[in-house]
């Protein structure tokens, strides 16, 4: 109790990591976020180069560039320790994996685009090693970092199959002619082995070679503290690579012939190429990286570098873009663009979403720890609360146990199964009607739908009836069933009224109707229906049985009338009757509380039942429109509906409102009144006042009482006997303030009025203050 | 709606006639000025709902009919306004023990709802609409709605007016806002054909703002249950005849817009913006009445409970707080229960005296307090 409550004090408080205020960070984010779209912008660039530039002279080139300005700033030869000749052999291997890794980058984004490329490659190491933690490992960081994880699957799977990219099915017919070096044919074959697509193989060749990066650069965080910071071993790599790649370009330019016209006018496009994707970005990484956490640098950084790619992929083949480059890239090629598809949209919107989530740090360790101290010195558990509790929940895991619940109990299992055959029988009618194109029958699928909501929303009431009491709710969610129910009600109402408010005028000009479509639906709609009606009175019965004898006969009634449900019209009276009938037997045999068709069903029951009556009014207005042509009938048979849904939900909206305006339960009134009578007998008992009883839910009755009692009689055998009467007349929620004369008198009059109660309260303090303990009594 | 058919039996000896309960009701109705507001305006509206009916028979026009009926289901509305302002006076009995006081919370639930299912159906009928634009005759349409329009801004000015003369505590705070509404409402003029409602988002806001201030700073009040009966209705009803009104609106300027510049999707847009509107306006009325009806902890009471089971279990002698439940009857009416575990040698009396101070302070006005022994 105490850490309940010294729990509800902190609950306005604000807990959870301790962070750095973002003011002073906002100019390394800034900076980061400029970095990523330049980096966006040099993929753009890179990928338009590659057009025209080799392959591995472009990687060769970068690396070159790269490590000579490097070379520059960091002087990797002069600074720091010298290398040894193991160290050397190393750093070889380093760079030829690197060489190895930027060309299996770079050869995707030559097949996927520069969008794509963007999306698949470019994760941050920290969003991936969480993405294979969670893929790998048993422990893998919680149900939220399951979640990220199954969003990124679900990214690169959008990518494969939903991206209609056209384009890549021409250019898989014409390749464009990069095929004449060993390497990038033995990719293609490769990738043609594996016997997808182009740009799919790009894509599964960017997942890997994007798993083979993190791995490289896990495994080589120890090589650059041999060599003395990351920073040299950057440049040294650069330097390495290219000299690694010098032969082969040579090679290369010796044996092919270049398609390139001018080195010159691709000067400025690699020196921005060189200076955007590889050295600013990997400068303000480092600097972020130091500045702020990894995961934050990460998530700013990926949302920054994907929403600028979505950008620049929709203005990049723009006339206006076009113009603007003119002069580095022939009019032809742009024809040769990746469209941006729907699938590539969605896929970047879910990347974005799974680095934010991989990509946030794992609230661990908040379970139950001291917060500090309250004001008058007790300390402050924060016990994971209610509302902790549900954001930490796995949606797979939310699902399956709220499945669980479902099923778990009688009603929320009806409502559950119904609400399946409703939904199968309402998509089916969707898809036929999109199918056929046939306006009546989707209008009347989207009428379905709607009618589910009702299901749903009694489903949910039966869920959340068994919630459990919180803090803010004392008294538990039981009164949802009830609110459920007379909203169903209210709603049954307002459905009602428009159709009569239609038919009537439809009475005054009859509107030819279509025939040849409605009867098969309503049919099927109807059969769906008396699913239902059997289903749920099948619930009513059973409910009623657990009660006593009595609800036994009404029970069979209304078994009986579910059987003869073989004719329509016989059946719509019966299940009519049927309803009145269990609220009839509610209100006058059951003895214990609970029990029989609560106030939820009864809604959900109604609500079929109104169904049902729809669609054999349908029917019998069609029929008769067919055989006799009176289109008088449709209205008529709409107006009797109307008439008899309204009447049918007025008691369960007079039960529902009597319950909501706290009335003593009928059921129990005279048991009541009797305990009453008993209280005034019991020995010491001066009198009683304010006794409240209502019901809150199907099986809690809540009181309250005051009683007046003798000054010399003991209190607890008081409350002990009254608290006995009042359970066996059905009270199980009871508080009862014994009162002894003297303080009987001081209270009522302290209850004349509210100001004059707040004025004594306050003089009361301020006595309490003087002589604690004897001023008032 | 309501249970109109639950008599209350003092009312209700033998020899009662149709005519004098009829007269009673009306009695009761006049008594109280909101509700005596809530009967005048339901009076001028299904009037004029019966003139545009007949008048639509009469000229066999469906439009005309249809609309009619429309006004009709506002009255409904409006019915379960005046009913339950009337029956939230009704004084408590044996089976009421807390008296009908709830009905007002019930009658703005209500109100709520229904606003909803209208929302709901004008969304769908703009989605109708946006797919396949139907010819609208605007021929007969101007003059109908300017006469709703008329009808509704008369309801307006005597709420707002009677909510201003009934409630004096929060005049600044809603006459400023009342303002604001009107500004708002004209320059938000959307067209919408079936006269629905609009920007009353801001109205309901300023409602809003009035009540919370409301629960703060006023304890003067000589009759809490006068003024707690404007609130919820008053709140939903003027909901409503805001949305109407602006409805009204809508349609004069998508008829006048459909007229001079034949935009005719311009009104299924407005239809699904409006309705939008209104169901985000009245979640917070819902919201707030769904809460008094579960026995929710009353928000304002939030914060200050737990300081009170602390001192509470700082008076000497206690050992524990169990069970606390508190909520609210109706608009300011707090109710709690307690039970009280104590030692078995502390005065019971003082504790109990001493919890209904701390509890009366923060207003809860009906304590009850069980007090437990505590085994030995």
């Amino acid at each position: 109790m105490d850490e309940k409550y010294s729990n509800n004090v902190l609950s306005g408080g604000h807990l959870g990591m301790v962070e750095v205020p973002n003011s002073r960070l906002t100019r390394y984010i800034v900076l980061l976020v400029i970095s990523k779209i330049l980096k966006a912008l040099g993929i753009f660039e890179s990928y338009d180069i590659l057009k025209v530039v080799h392959i591995v002279q472009f990687i060769f080139i970068l690396k070159l560039g790269s490590g000579v300005i490097l070379l520059v700033f960091q002087k990797p030869f002069s600074s720091g320790k010298v290398i040894s000749k193991r160290q050397w052999i190393k750093l070889l291997k380093h760079s030829v994996f690197s060489c190895i890794i930027s060309l299996l980058g770079f050869f995707g984004l030559t097949l996927c685009g520069p969008l794509r490329t963007l999306l698949l490659f470019e994760h941050s190491d920290v969003v991936v090693i969480a993405f294979l933690g969670v893929l790998f490992t048993s422990s893998g960081g919680g149900p939220s970092k399951t979640r990220g994880a199954a969003v990124f699957i679900i990214a690169v799977i959008c990518l494969l199959l939903f991206d209609n990219d056209d384009l890549m099915a021409k250019m898989a017919e014409h390749p464009e002619g990069h095929h004449d070096s060993a390497l990038t044919h033995f990719l293609y074959t490769a990738i043609a082995f594996l016997g997808v697509a182009d740009h799919k193989g790009g894509v599964v060749l960017l997942v890997v070679s994007l798993c083979l990066k993190v791995g490289f650069h896990t495994v080589s965080r120890k090589l650059s503290v041999e060599l003395g910071g990351a920073k040299r071993l950057f440049a040294l790599d650069n330097l390495v690579s290219a000299v690694v790649l010098l032969p082969w370009v040579i090679v290369l330019s010796a044996t092919t012939e270049s398609k390139v016209e001018s080195w010159s006018a691709l000067l400025l496009p690699f020196a921005m190429i060189i200076f955007s994707v590889v050295i600013l970005e990997f400068y303000v990484e480092a600097i972020c990286n130091a500045k702020m956490e990894v995961q934050r640098c990460a998530r700013y950084g990926a949302i920054a570098l994907f929403s600028s790619g979505l950008l620049l992929a929709n203005f990049w083949t723009h006339p206006l873009t076009d113009q603007l480059r003119s002069m580095s890239k022939s009019p032809q090629e742009s024809s040769t663009e990746h469209v941006l598809s729907g699938g590539v949209l969605v896929s970047a919107v879910f990347f974005m979403m799974s680095s934010s989530i991989l990509s946030s740090p794992s609230k661990k360790g908040q379970k139950g720890t001291l917060v500090g101290y309250s004001p008058e010195g007790t300390p402050l558990y924060n016990f994971m609360g209610d509302a902790l509790h549900h954001t930490s929940q796995s949606l797979p895991r939310f699902i399956k146990d709220s499945l669980k619940q479902i099923l778990e109990e009688y009603d929320s299992r009806q409502i559950f199964y119904f609400l399946c055959l409703n939904l199968a029988f309402t998509f089916v009618e969707l898809f036929y009607g999109v199918w056929t194109n046939s306006l009546g029958l989707i209008s009347d699928g989207f009428h379905m739908l709607f009618d589910c909501s009702a299901l749903v929303l009694g489903l949910f009431a039966a869920l959340m009836t068994r919630w459990k009491a919180t803090r803010i709710f004392s008294y538990g969610y039981g009164r949802v069933e009830i609110l459920s129910g007379f909203i169903n009600g209210l709603f049954l109402m307002v459905i009602a009224f428009f159709v009569f408010v239609e038919s009537v005028t439809r009475l005054v000009d009859p509107p030819n109707i279509n025939t040849d479509m409605l009867t098969p639906v309503s049919v099927g709609g109807l059969l769906v229906n008396l699913v239902g009606i059997c289903a749920f009175s099948h619930a009513h019965s059973h409910g009623g049985k657990s009660c006593s004898g009595h609800d036994h006969g009404h029970s069979h009634h209304g078994h009986s009338h579910g059987d003869h449900s073989h004719g329509s019209h016989g059946h719509s009276h019966g299940g009519h009757g049927h309803g009145g009938h269990g609220h009839g037997g509610h209100g006058h045999s059951h003895s214990s509380g609970g029990g029989g068709m609560n106030a939820n069903m009864r809604g959900v029951f109604l609500h079929i039942l109104a169904d049902t009556l729809g669609s054999i009014g349908v029917i019998i207005s069609t029929i008769l429109i067919r055989q006799f042509g009176w289109l008088i009938a449709d209205p008529i048979c709409s107006l009797f509906i109307a008439t008899l849904i309204f009447l049918s939900v007025i008691p369960l909206l007079k039960d529902a409102c009597e319950v909501l305006l706290l009335r003593i339960p009928p059921e129990h009134e005279k048991e009541l009144n009797n305990a009453l009578q008993k209280l005034e007998k019991i020995e010491g008992v001066l009198s009683y006042r304010d006794p409240h009883f209502w019901r809150h839910s199907a099986n809690m009755i809540a009181g309250t009482i005051h009683l007046q009692i003798m000054s010399d009689v003991v209190e607890q055998r008081i409350i002990q006997q009254v608290t006995t009467i009042l359970k066996d007349a059905g009270v199980n929620n009871l508080s009862v303030q014994v009162e002894k004369d003297a303080y009987f008198q001081h209270m009522s009059g302290l209850s004349t009025g509210f100001q004059d109660v707040l004025a004594m309260t306050q003089q009361i303090e301020y006595m309490k203050h003087l002589n604690d303990g004897t001023c008032i009594m | 709606m309501l249970p109109l058919s639950i008599k209350d039996d003092e009312y209700k000896p033998a020899k009662f006639t149709l005519v004098l309960k009829l007269s009673g009701w009306i009695r009761s109705i006049l008594a109280d000025k909101t509700s005596r507001n809530l009967f005048f305006f339901l009076c001028l509206n299904l009037s004029f709902a019966f003139v545009e009916l007949s008048y639509g028979i009469w000229s066999n026009s469906l439009g005309l009919i249809s609309d009619s009926f429309h006004m009709f289901f506002d009255c409904t509305a409006l019915l379960a306004g005046l009913a339950a302002s009337v029956i939230s006076r009704w004084r408590s009995n044996d089976s009421f023990s807390y008296g009908y006081v709830r009905a007002e919370v019930l009658g703005g639930f209500v109100n709520g709802l229904f606003l909803i299912f209208t929302a709901f159906f004008i969304f769908s009928e703009g989605v109708e609409r946006a797919l396949e634009p139907p010819d609208v005759h605007h021929e007969r349409l101007l003059p109908v709605s300017v006469a709703g329009l008329l009808v509704n801004l008369v309801g307006i000015f005597v709420f707002q007016h009677g909510g201003h003369g009934h409630s004096h505590g929060e005049q600044g705070h809603g006459h400023s806002h009342s303002l604001f509404n009107g500004t708002a409402r004209e320059a938000a003029g959307h067209g919408h054909r079936g006269g629905h409602h609009g920007h009353e988002g801001h109205a309901h806001h300023g409602g809003h703002h009035g009540h919370s201030h409301h629960g703060h700073s006023h304890h003067d009040l000589d009759d809490e249950r006068h003024l707690g009966s404007g609130k919820q209705i008053l709140q939903g009803v003027l909901l409503h005849i805001m949305a109407d009104t602006l409805g009204s609106v809508g349609v004069i300027i998508s008829a006048l817009l459909m007229q001079n510049y034949n935009l005719m999707i311009a009104d299924p847009i407005c239809s699904m913006l409006i309705a939008i509107l209104i169901g985000v306006s009245v979640v917070p009325l819902l919201r707030e009445s769904i809460g008094i009806l579960m026995q929710r902890t009353p928000p304002s009471l939030d914060r200050t409970l737990p300081e009170c089971y602390q001192r509470v279990q700082q008076l000497q002698g206690v050992y524990n707080v169990q069970q606390p439940h508190f909520w609210t009857l109706c608009t300011d009416v707090y109710v709690g229960t307690l039970k009280v575990v104590v030692a078995p040698d502390a005065d019971a009396r003082w504790i109990l005296s001493q919890t209904h101070n701390i509890f009366t302070q923060v207003g809860v006005r009906q304590l009850y307090v069980q007090i437990d022994t505590a085994a030995m």
